[in-house]
């Protein structure tokens, strides 16, 4: 039995940890470069579920569920947000006639 | 040895089955570009209107009637997700855990009565 | 090497891969593809790790709900390839080494630190859907009523923003 639940994942958690920082970087690099609101929006996703893997690592390595439990929380935060961020998105393209981030500047003046 | 069928390995059979529906698509895909004839003239290429001439392009926005079910959608489909582990666990969390589950329905509903009540799915 | 090795390999490959063509290509819906791909990749990675659940349940939420609510907007408003905004290119290249410093800096952080041991699962059952609705249920209740309080103000949310007013 032991044989086998140790056969199951030798990958050394650093690995994990680039793995997701690294998705979480291109994410971040996404909403710095683009200005389609719509790929930053997905970009933001991108950073999310880099956490949720991350989370899940490191609650398998625990052997503690709790992190588990908190990628649902996770996902239902995600699932608010964009469903208020699509509206908002929508409310903008019937305003401003375009999703670009940068013509979202009036408060600046 | 209960344990045992619990392991990713058993998944290997799903995995499997994926990897066969993906391959039929890619295969036959590429088998129909690779034996059927191709016979590219500006005629042919242009999208079938029942013989009526192409006029602009095809990607006009569309209605967004249907936009706000979608995005309650969403919403009560990540709901589902705590209802999964509740339910599993039904008999275990006995009448406490009734009671819970309720009280996250009770707002869920409001969030509902207050949906119908705008009438924000209305199909105006 | 083993097969759960080189499998952690291949889909961290193609997880990287499709992330930076989401963030790269400039069709939206190819976006919209490669972050399905993406999230696909993941659900493997979370099958690997024994979290079923997750995996199930992040291909329902996010390749199910929330990627088709974004097809949906991107179909909705009417997005060309031509009409999409560029940023210029010396706000690009500020961009991407401002990410990549901060790669280099948690990658190096990360260095540093002693090698790590290999991730051992050591309770099988723990991802599965009965262990975590006993932890949910027992140990994280205050936060799962919020989140319906948070579904709450989310659907009175969207739906004062996104209903026409018809006056």
């Amino acid at each position: 039995m032991e044989n086998i639940t140790n056969a199951i994942t030798l990958v050394p958690l650093n690995h994990y940890i680039l793995l997701s920082s690294i998705i979480f970087f291109i994410g971040i690099i996404g909403v710095l470069t683009r200005r389609n609101a719509i790929i930053v929006f997905m970009s933001i996703e991108l950073m999310l579920n880099a956490v949720n893997l991350l989370l899940t690592a490191f609650s398998a390595y625990r052997g503690d569920a709790a992190g588990q439990v908190f990628v649902f929380f996770i996902m239902a935060v995600a699932a608010a947000e964009v469903a208020v961020g699509l509206a908002i998105i929508v409310m903008i393209y019937r305003n401003n006639n375009s999703i670009d981030i940068d013509l979202l500047n009036k408060l600046k003046n | 040895m209960l344990l045992l069928e619990q392991l990713p390995v058993n998944y290997a059979p799903v995995a499997f089955q994926f990897f066969v529906a993906v391959g039929f698509v890619v295969v036959t895909m590429l088998a129909t570009h690779l034996i059927g004839p191709k016979r590219k003239t500006s005629d042919k290429l242009t999208p079938f209107e029942s013989g009526v001439e192409v006029q602009g392009n095809a990607r006009h926005p569309m209605s967004v009637k249907y936009f706000l079910v979608a995005i309650l959608f969403v919403l009560f489909d990540v709901e589902v997700i705590f209802m999964y582990p509740w339910a599993v666990n039904f008999r275990e969390l006995g009448i406490l855990g009734m009671l819970e589950m309720f009280t996250f329905m009770i707002f869920l509903l409001l969030g509902f009565i207050y949906i119908i009540k705008k009438g924000a799915l209305n199909w105006e | 090497m083993t097969i759960t090795q080189s499998l952690f390999y291949f889909l961290a490959f193609v997880a990287i891969f499709s992330s930076l063509l989401v963030v790269t290509a400039k069709n939206p819906i190819h976006s919209v593809l490669y972050l399905i791909l993406t999230f696909f990749t993941l659900t493997g990675e979370y099958i690997l790790l024994n979290a079923q659940f997750i995996g199930i349940v992040n291909i329902i939420v996010y390749a199910g709900a929330i990627m088709v609510l974004f097809l949906f907007v991107i179909m909705l408003l009417n997005l060309n390839v031509e009409s999409e905004p560029q940023k210029t290119n010396l706000m690009k290249f500020i961009g991407i080494i401002t990410g990549g410093i901060g790669l280099v800096v948690l990658t190096a952080a990360l260095k540093s630190t002693d090698p790590s041991n290999t991730v051992v699962i050591q309770e099988v059952d723990m991802g599965l859907v009965k262990n975590l609705g006993q932890v949910l249920f027992k140990e994280f209740l205050l936060p799962f009523e919020i989140v319906s309080i948070l579904f709450l103000s989310a659907m009175v949310g969207a739906v004062l923003l996104a209903r026409k007013e018809t006056k």
